[in-house]
């Protein structure tokens, strides 16, 4: 059997995807290249930063792209679980101990805090798909939908009672010291994100290819039936994928608090779809995808915040909104998912 | 359990019944807050007790609220397709009453039947056209937001809508300097429209009683294009997508353009409130329109029974005025006895996210539902009685 | 022309697989065909591809004479190809009647205003269309559960709506999919006769893909056999029944009824 290249209507549309693939990121090239000639230095800067705030989106892409690859469902309240862990973290750290200070307590503290605020995210997340998804599992795409969207709006709730209505500012335990390439200057914060964000990524790869547990995730991913139907338990499974998502967002959530240093109840909501774009544009259930399109998407948003010529910062939200409708609409499998045609 | 051949008379009977309860309590309302509260004779624990719970400004945003539930209850509750975006709408509808409406266009001077003098500047067209034209632009700008999502699986569907939600209003409150142009002055807003002439009388912002009967009718005229169109083949056609929609398209019914006709009829809801709206707060201010409004029309849809009219506005009145006033009104109540300080007020996202969540958990359906829509919501939990029964799937 | 549908060529792939390989299928006028082969064959993806529900890769299909391969469902819905589904695809939650017009949709003509409006027009058109219903109800045995939920009806009527619902779309060609699926051997036997029936009194070809090697031998015409993909015969049962090629595709496999 020969290897199929696809109808006249599939070659023509690869084209023009590729086509539009060639003229978008002429386009990215030509406006990078014209702030570059602008103010080199500013746009390393940009670059820095916003790479930085990608891998901030990719731990909490990870857990929008692990949900919907096992159960299929946008998990709404995910960003707000995030925002619950950044000020889960601010009061772990600066209210219960007390630390404000960058010093081996500190940072004691920090790390304490890292598995404290994992622990967090992921019971609270277990906690959801237990009470209000697990029920709603094999109704109509409509009910789950509408109940995420509902406990988004809860945990909205508690943050606002937990946090206040206006943003609040935190100390940070980081050090406060930059370090310089070049004329670019690395803040620790960002040291730090690499330093906690890299190795959690890698852990969790580990996890999701190597363990038992890992496995079963991707085969009920597949096939729940199947996957039953082999001896894995499907709700534990569930369970698992819903606890390291609700984990990574956690730790987002203590890094972020960290490193920007302010809670608003207001930040799920933001970051959440930052991230969910983040998960869909890298191709929505693939691991890395969700990494690489966080990155993206950082950098871009970066940029356009930062970067004289960019539509600028109050224009940041729709951007990404845009980017997020034109995948969807033209590219819904993303940069590194795979077109599945479902037969009937 | 047969209905067999008994006619569905029983729907129009139902329907009846709940047209004359509906024009009762409109007629009642009409009557409560046009002569009732201006009647000097009125015992003044009544009046205080009408204007603490029901204010005639929170009844009139009740009914803006009810318009557009029911727009949103075609496009969710007739056709299926997760929108949650209707903000946007809103948005447009608004703005199309403070372009038309206002002085906002000072250096033009277009009057048509305008209810203000004929040196004013800006555009004046008359309230009643002002509507259609507000409708017609929301239908228009609801299939193009449709258009993108038309094959999209109803999670990717509702994160689009969400997505368009988010970028219309944000363009309004960016609006200032929109490449150069001020389409909505920003975050200052349009800060006068017109009021509405009815022959003998302009209503103004404070005339209440006589904006009740005009929102009232707006909503009976959405009840009314909801039932008709849901008798005929378009609602077939969107109640048989919102079920099966594969198997729709293999029985003729065209996708794409039943899918974006719900969008444009939901959307012209959205106008229609849009710009009565308007009318009711005097001004079109760009911080109104937010997402959370979107999930507020949702719960309202879910409480009242998705496709259910009447089940809407009962869910989107009740919803919206233990949003608008209820809560602050019952907080000042319960602080005051009992000497605490909470603010109930806040409670909103709490409320409403409780609506959503123990609505899709314990009762699908909603409070009332379209008897059919019990089964087809709970189609995963039949399963077992299935398995061992004779009724096949 | 005395072929109602002709497929030329068809291939279908789904990513490198070819599930549908190079076959060539006509349904003639006013005649029962058949189209069998163990499970995988291709049957159902064939079907869909007449159906308009996939597109082949490969190939062109006509319908009286004139190019529909470009088509969408709906539109190939509309000018006389129906079907009916393995799993029934009812609206379950419409009623029996409801199902029909929802058939009918593509006939009917009354736009948005003239619904809202009740325009004497539109009125007629769906009393006209309600008494079709009522018709094709009558027609094929579910006369009585006019106005019940399509889910509320035993699994014999609900094959049986189905059916009426194909048959509101006007059809000159009539696809089944596995129709006798679960029936016993009596229901079977009222089904047989159903089908002749209907071919007989309206200008109609059927399709069945069948499992049932009673039904299919006794009912069908012409008989087409796919396997992994491929025609490998096609005839009359008698030449089916021993053909040696036909024979080894279905070694090990029950012949009669399903598992």
């Amino acid at each position: 059997m020969q290897k199929f290249k696809g109808t006249p209507g599939q070659i023509r549309r690869q084209r023009i995807e590729r086509t539009g693939a060639i003229v978008i990121s002429l386009v990215l090239a030509a406006w990078i290249l014209v702030n570059l000639l602008k103010s080199p230095q500013q746009v390393a800067q940009v670059a820095v930063l916003g790479l930085r705030n990608g891998l901030l989106y990719a731990l909490i892409a990870l857990g929008y792209t692990l949900v919907y690859g096992i159960i299929e469902l946008i998990n709404f309240a995910h960003g707000d679980l995030f925002m619950l862990s950044a000020i889960f973290s601010s009061y772990f750290i600066t209210v219960w101990f007390k630390q404000d200070e960058s010093n081996p307590a500190g940072w004691l503290t920090f790390i304490s805090a890292l598995f404290a605020v994992m622990a967090f995210g992921a019971v609270i997340n277990v906690l959801i798909e237990r009470l209000a998804y697990r029920r709603l599992r094999n109704a109509p795409r409509l009910a789950p939908l509408i109940t995420a969207v509902g406990m988004s709006f809860l945990l909205n709730f508690i943050g606002l009672k937990w946090n206040g209505s206006t943003p609040r500012q935190w100390p940070s335990v980081i050090p406060n010291n930059d370090i310089y390439i070049g004329e670019v200057r690395i803040n620790m914060t960002t040291i730090l994100l690499l330093l906690v964000g890299v190795p959690l990524l890698l852990a969790l790869n580990f996890i999701v290819t190597n363990t038992k547990s890992g496995k079963a995730m991707r085969a009920t991913a597949q096939d729940k039936q199947a996957a039953a139907l082999m001896g894995i338990n499907v709700n534990k499974t569930i369970a698992f994928t819903f606890a390291i998502g609700g984990a990574m967002a956690g730790a987002a959530g203590l890094l972020y608090q960290q490193s920007i240093g302010t809670t608003n109840y207001n930040l799920g909501f933001q970051l959440g779809l930052i991230a969910f774009t983040s998960a869909v544009l890298g191709g929505i259930g693939n691991l890395w995808g969700a990494v690489v399109g966080a990155l993206l998407i950082g950098l871009v948003q970066g940029l356009n915040d930062g970067l004289p010529i960019a539509f600028g910062q109050q224009w940041s939200q729709t951007v990404v909104f845009a980017i997020l409708i034109t995948i969807l609409v033209f590219k819904p499998a993303g940069l590194l998912g795979k077109v599945t045609t479902e037969k009937v | 359990m047969s209905t067999a051949l008994v006619k569905p008379q029983n729907v129009t009977r139902s329907n009846r019944k709940w047209i004359i309860g509906y024009s009762i309590a409109g007629a009642f309302l009409y009557f409560v807050y046009q002569f009732l509260l201006n009647w000097e004779g009125l015992p003044l624990g009544i009046y205080d007790a009408i204007n603490r719970w029901m204010p005639p400004a929170a009844v009139n945003e009740s009914l803006v609220y009810v318009i557009m539930a029911l727009g949103l209850n075609i496009v969710v509750g007739y056709a299926g397709l997760l929108d949650l975006g209707y903000v946007a709408f809103w948005a447009i509808g608004g703005y199309c009453a403070g372009w038309f409406m206002s002085e906002f266009f000072y250096f033009l001077k277009i009057h048509f039947f305008g209810a203000v003098p004929a040196e004013a500047p800006g555009i004046h067209i008359n309230f009643w056209l002002v509507l259609i034209i507000g409708g017609f632009v929301c239908a228009f700008f609801g299939a193009l937001i449709g258009a993108p999502t038309l094959r999209l699986k109803s999670d990717y569907l509702a994160l689009v809508t969400l997505g368009f939600g988010e970028i219309i209003p944000q363009i309004f409150f960016n609006g200032e300097n929109f490449f150069g142009f001020n389409i909505s002055n920003g975050t200052k807003g349009i800060v006068q429209v017109d009021p509405i002439p009815v022959g003998f009388k302009d209503l103004g912002p404070f005339d209440f009683g006589w904006k009740l009967l005009i929102f009232l009718f707006l909503a009976a005229v959405m009840v009314f294009i909801s039932l008709r169109l849901r008798r005929g083949r378009l609602g077939r056609a969107w109640l048989a997508i919102r079920e099966d929609e594969l198997a729709a398209s293999m029985m003729g019914v065209p996708l794409m353009r039943t899918k974006l006709l719900s969008y444009a009829v939901g959307a012209f809801a959205g106008g229609l409130g849009g710009v009565a709206f308007a009318t009711h707060v005097n001004g079109v201010y760009a911080e109104r329109f937010n997402f959370a409004i979107s999930i507020f029309l949702l719960a309202m849809v879910v409480l009242g029974g998705m496709g259910n009219v009447w089940g809407v506005i009962l869910g989107a009145f009740v919803l919206s005025w233990v949003n608008g006033n209820g809560l602050s009104a019952f907080g000042a109540l319960y602080n005051e006895r009992f000497g605490t300080e909470i603010d109930f007020a806040s409670f909103t996202f709490l409320l409403f996210g409780l609506v959503l969540i123990l609505m899709m958990l314990f009762r699908r359906e909603g409070l009332l539902p379209e008897s059919r829509l019990k089964l087809v919501l709970h189609e995963g939990d039949i399963d077992e009685r299935e398995a061992s029964g004779k009724k096949a799937r | 022309m005395s072929n109602v549908l002709e497929a030329k060529n068809i291939s279908v792939a789904f990513g490198g697989l070819l599930a549908v390989n190079s076959v060539d299928f006509d349904i003639p006028k006013r005649k029962i065909v058949s189209l069998i082969g163990p499970n995988g064959a291709g049957k159902t993806t064939l079907f869909n591809v007449l159906t308009g529900l996939y597109k082949p890769s490969v190939g062109t299909i006509s319908y009286e004479g004139k190019d529909i391969t470009d088509l969408p469902p709906h539109k190939i819905a509309s000018i006389g190809i129906a079907r009916t589904f393995q799993n029934i695809r009812l609206f379950g939650l419409m009623t029996a009647q409801e199902n029909l017009l929802v058939a009918m949709h593509s006939k009917l003509k009354s736009g948005i205003t003239s619904t809202i409006l009740r325009t004497p027009k539109q009125r007629r058109e769906e009393s006209e269309a309600e008494d079709k219903a009522q018709y094709l109800l009558d027609y094929v045995g579910v006369g009585k559960w006019t106005y019940e939920f399509a889910r509320n009806l035993s699994y014999g009527d609900q094959r049986r709506l189905e059916v009426a619902r194909a048959l509101a779309l006007d059809p000159k060609v009539l696809l089944l999919d596995e129709p006798t699926a679960g029936m016993n051997p009596q229901e079977t036997g009222v089904f047989i006769d159903f089908v002749r029936r209907l071919v007989s009194e309206k200008d109609i070809s059927v399709m069945l893909i069948e499992h049932d090697m009673k039904v299919v031998m006794s009912v069908s015409e012409r008989i087409t056999v796919l396997d992994q993909g491929e025609k490998i015969a096609e005839g009359t049962s008698d030449q089916i029944k021993s053909n040696a090629r036909v024979i080894e595709a279905y070694l090990g496999r029950a012949k009669e009824g399903r598992a």
